[in-house]
């Protein structure tokens, strides 16, 4: 699932003056009331569980054995740091991440042009572009496991397939990728598109001029100027894909090493009903995503911070 | 700059989603409660014959207003349907009375204290006359946590057309079968041998069955870990059907329903499955229903019988409801004979009660009663621990997928897995 | 053939390698939710023998309507709590000045992209404790953890970009303060909210991992935890018919909205920074 949106509002403060104190309090406590509802509601609809997270974590509770519920300290992450399959599954996580999100670049970046570009139907192409996005990520990995599959399916007999692709982790991982590269290339053409349009056409009729080809003035001009926008939509697209459930869960809940961090979460939580380690595990899935967050943020510049947007 | 007309689009929009809105609110909220019988909520998987619905209903009217059984349809898959109860039950949800219970989870649920124990003399009288297969999956423990409701097990089907071909009897062994398929796989026939071999509950009931018939097992009942020699056989003969021209190219994703297609679209020449397979196939592909023939599930060593984990469901009376007593009163009433005999004929589904299986219309339906009788006689269980959820991961982490089983190490695989398992405080 | 029209046949070319790849999964789950259930699984993308029986299957079956109504339900009054206090933050944030704001878009950021998952765990324990598993609040406040950050991004944007000077020039021209709200901001406003509307309660419909682990019966569960779930012919079968049509229902108004606003949903999504 995507949520988000691309340019972050830059600072949307209007330079003010301030000349009347009295009236610049006023505006503050205005400020104050609207802005509350919504970030105490935040607040605590993240925060609680958070907290409650980091506290479970830090027990032995399972709701099989109410009464053996006791404090434990760090019991639960040993065991899960100790255990292969968490470490497999870090690795499942981030094979299906990687080469999702840039095969989501590539075409991510080919439809972005193609929508900015196009002298065709632009309007009718955009609604159909925007068709994976739209769709429901269930509806889409049940359609494309279907496909699929061996005796049901199109995929395998457009492709003279003898055994079944999803018997086996290769295809398995192919499928649920190209799933994923079909529901949210369209997402990362928008987020890309936002910055495409931050490209003036001066800037490219004026290397025309001085004889530079298209492909040097994509390379030259587009990108560095767009960076700030790739930023953007990589973390974005890489942040979603780590925490990937809905398509392996519709595939197959998990099997032929294709189990993600946020399968095994689950797993853990609410079909073995181990809160304990359940909730170490999800703070560890935290962690993960923020260790990614800030090599993005820090590591690809600062451009890319929130309110960055515009370079 | 939005034009006026923008304005009345947008306004109307506003308008239908108002009213939509409120239109939501009032259908959520429109259920009251009123006085009359009291309404026991029976949380039961969908049974498509209308078997339950019937038995619900007809109880309900029986018991002269005193209750009102309601169904509350939880999923196909076994073990979704766990997660719903138990996700409830763990949160000591009262609105459940009646709990279909798939027939391992009767010591996860008894030791949580989810599920009221039978008093004993209402034990003795909902077991009378079963088999004694479903009645151990119901018992824990030393006592009766749930009535036997139906029951399943697995046997041989195979192509009587194609045995003719290769001029053999039906296999009675794994290794006969597997080396009647690769024969059948020489000529250029259909060859497979269809079992469960996904990564899911079925692959627990295969290794379970194999162990159990090579005379071995898994667990005790106190849940010491036996994992031994006949495990090493059992992930044996996995692996070889896995590795053989017997293997469908699909084993690692089969379940129940592809096993039964694949049959049924011919590819296959046995089929290990439960038998709503039967009818499936004579109201699907006729022409292969015409040549279907059944058989003892095979044994693995040639001179024990086999003993096949039996399936089935059991009822339970949740430790929260307000009307156990009431509830008590349901379950025996759906369980009665003449609701069994139902389910039998109009769902496939294999009564507990050992009479149905020599009554003339039962036999008609289920010309392989005999096979289910035996077999439901000399059963094999899966292993009863509180922690079955946890085991039967663990079991199906190490033998999945099958053809990389090493069957040197899988003992020590399966035993140092089913220990972490046993703690629960591992992650799986 | 002069270079215009070259032009134009290449990009008719990627404009049908662009609707061909986004659009044959949507007619694939169509032509199997019209397959008979025996021909369900012969693999042919055009169904041999065509049926709506599946429709009416699930249309006679309690749990999709039920899913529907709780679909339709919790996605609306999620969206409407969300965007209702997001519209109010997302004014202060354009039009007031106070510290904070940039740390309220960064927390929202934050916020929408923390992973589900790690949330499930604590909400389903509070809610066995206090009774809201499986009901409608037991998912709208969890939506709020994503609907409501989104909403706050995606109207501070929105709001940005209106001239509130307007505001002051209708009241300089002898329009009550109310007037001025009701004539010049409201519809300048409402665009941007409806548009965030749209987008959010799309991103409502589509939630899989709250849906699944939060409900559990027909009470509460959404489509899409319902669809997963589906009953088969057998305790053994799963309905591929069944859930292919359930599929398109549920795609059914997506696809509506995203074909009557598309403009509006690139513009909210790249928030304001492509001219709509």
């Amino acid at each position: 699932m995507s949520t988000g949106a691309v340019a972050a509002p830059d600072d949307v403060a209007r330079p003010r003056r301030k000349r009347l104190s009295d009236r610049a309090r006023a505006e503050r406590r205005l400020a104050a009331m609207l802005v509350a509802p919504a970030a105490i509601v935040m607040i605590a609809v993240t925060a609680y569980p958070v907290v409650e997270t980091l506290i479970l974590s830090l027990q032995r509770a399972d709701l099989r054995f109410p009464s053996a519920n006791k404090f434990v300290g760090l019991d639960n992450y040993s065991a899960v740091l100790k255990a292969p399959v968490w470490w497999q599954d870090v690795g499942h996580t981030l094979i299906i991440s990687v080469i999702a999100v840039s095969f989501q670049f590539v075409l991510g970046m080919l439809l972005a042009l193609a929508m900015h570009r196009t002298l065709v139907a632009r309007g009718l192409l955009r609604s159909i572009a925007l068709v994976p996005y739209g769709i429901v990520a269930v509806v889409s990995a049940y359609s494309w496991d279907y496909a699929w599959g061996l005796d049901s399916g199109w995929i395998p007999k457009l492709l003279g397939l003898k055994s079944d692709p999803l018997s086996h982790p290769f295809g398995t991982y192919t499928a649920i990728i190209i799933t994923e590269i079909w529901k949210n290339t369209p997402f990362m053409a928008l987020l890309l598109l936002a910055g495409l349009a931050l490209v003036s056409d001066e800037l490219h009729e004026a290397a025309k001029v001085d004889g530079a080809s298209a492909w040097q003035r994509f390379w030259r001009i587009t990108v560095p100027l767009m960076k700030p926008a790739i930023l953007v939509a990589l973390l974005f697209r890489t942040l979603d894909e780590v925490r990937i459930f809905d398509v392996i869960y519709i595939f197959n809940q998990g099997a032929n090493g294709t189990e993600s961090i946020s399968m095994l979460n689950y797993s853990t939580l609410l079909d073995r009903l181990n809160l304990g380690l359940g909730s170490a595990v999800s703070v560890l899935l935290f962690v993960l995503v923020a260790i990614i967050a800030f090599i993005f943020l820090k590591g690809f510049g600062a451009a890319a911070a929130p309110g960055g947007e515009r370079a | 700059m939005p034009t006026r007309q923008d304005c009345v689009r947008v306004r109307r929009t506003i308008i239908t989603v108002a009213a939509v809105l409120v239109g939501a609110l009032l259908a959520g909220c429109g259920s009251s409660s009123s006085k009359g019988p009291v309404t026991l909520n029976w949380y039961v998987y969908p049974e498509p014959s209308g078997s339950f619905a019937y038995a619900a209903s007809t109880c309900s009217k029986d018991s002269g207003g005193k209750y009102n059984i309601v169904m509350n349809l939880l999923s196909t898959s076994s073990d979704q349907q766990r997660v719903s109860e138990v996700r409830r039950l763990a949160a000591g949800d009262p609105s459940i009375d009646i709990l279909a219970m798939d027939v391992d989870w009767t010591a996860e649920y008894a030791t949580a204290k989810w599920i009221r124990p039978w008093p004993a003399a209402l034990a003795a009288q909902v077991t009378r006359g079963d088999l004694p297969g479903p009645v151990a999956t119901a018992t824990w423990d030393g006592k009766l946590y749930a009535a036997p409701l139906n029951s399943n097990t697995e046997i041989l089907w195979y192509r009587k057309d194609l045995l003719a071909d290769i001029h053999q009897p039906p296999p009675t062994t794994w290794n006969q079968m597997i080396d009647d398929a690769a024969e059948l796989a020489k000529m250029g026939k259909p060859h497979y041998i269809e079992e469960q071999g996904a990564q899911y509950e079925g692959l627990t009931v295969w290794f379970n069955s194999l162990v159990d018939s090579d005379g071995g097992g898994i667990l005790t009942k106190s849940n010491q870990i036996i994992v031994g020699p006949s495990t090493e056989v059992a992930a044996s003969i996995m692996h070889r059907l896995a590795t053989s021209p017997a293997a469908d190219p699909s084993l690692n994703v089969t379940e129940e329903s592809q096993s039964e297609t694949a049959f049924e679209h011919g590819t296959a020449a046995f089929q290990i499955n439960y038998p709503f397979v039967w009818a499936a196939a004579h109201k699907d592909t006729p022409a292969i229903g015409k040549e279907m023939g059944y058989a003892l599930f095979p044994r693995v060593n040639p001179s024990i019988a086999p003993k096949v984990s039996i399936g089935g469901y059991n009822l339970g009376v949740s430790a929260f409801s307000k009307h156990p007593q009431l509830a008590f009163d349901a379950v025996r009433c759906m369980i009665q004979p003449q609701f069994q005999r139902r389910d039998a004929i109009k769902g496939g589904l294999a009564p507990v009660l050992g009479n149905i299986y020599s009554e003339p219309a039962f036999i008609k339906a289920y010309p392989f009663s005999a096979l289910i009788k035996a077999q439901l006689e000399n059963y094999g269980l899966r292993p009863q621990t509180p922690v079955y959820a946890d085991v039967t991961l663990a079991i199906q982490l190490a033998l999945s997928p099958t053809s990389s089983i090493d069957p040197t190490s899988v003992v020590s695989t399966l035993r140092h897995e089913i220990k972490e398992a046993l703690s629960s405080e591992a992650l799986l | 053939m002069s270079l215009r029209a070259r032009q134009r046949s290449g990009w008719s070319a990627a404009f049908v390698l662009i609707a061909v790849c986004s659009l044959v999964p949507v007619v694939w789950i169509v032509m199997l939710s019209l397959k008979t259930p025996a021909t369900a699984t012969d693999g042919s993308f055009i169904p041999h023998h065509w049926t709506l029986s599946n429709y009416k299957d699930i249309f006679k079956e309690g749990i999709f309507t039920s899913a529907l109504r709780n679909s339709i339900g919790i996605g609306l009054i999620s969206t409407a709590l969300a965007v209702l206090l997001a519209s109010m933050a997302a004014y202060a944030i354009a039009r007031l000045d106070f510290p904070g704001k940039r740390a309220i878009l960064a927390v929202s950021l934050a916020v929408v992209m923390f992973p589900q998952i790690s949330l499930v765990g604590p909400l389903y324990n509070l809610w066995r404790q206090i009774g809201l598993y499986d009901t409608w609040p037991g998912l709208i406040i969890p939506y709020m953890t994503f609907a409501l950050p989104l909403s706050i991004y995606v109207l501070s944007s929105f709001f940005r970009e209106i001239p509130w000077e307007l505001e002051q020039a209708a009241q300089v021209d002898g329009a009550t303060p109310f007037q001025a709200f009701r004539k010049v901001i409201a519809p300048l406003a409402m665009p941007g909210i409806v548009t965030t509307f749209i987008i959010v309660f799309m991103i409502c419909w589509n939630d899989f991992v709250f849906a699944i682990s939060l409900t559990s019966t027909t009470n509460a569960e959404t489509v899409p935890a319902a669809i997963a779930q589906f009953p088969g012919a057998s305790q053994f079968t799963q309905p591929i018919g069944d859930i292919a049509a359930a599929a398109v229902v549920v795609t059914v108004p997506v696809m509506l909205l995203v074909l009557l606003f598309q403009r509006r949903i690139v513009a909210g999504l790249t928030a304001g920074a492509v001219k709509g």
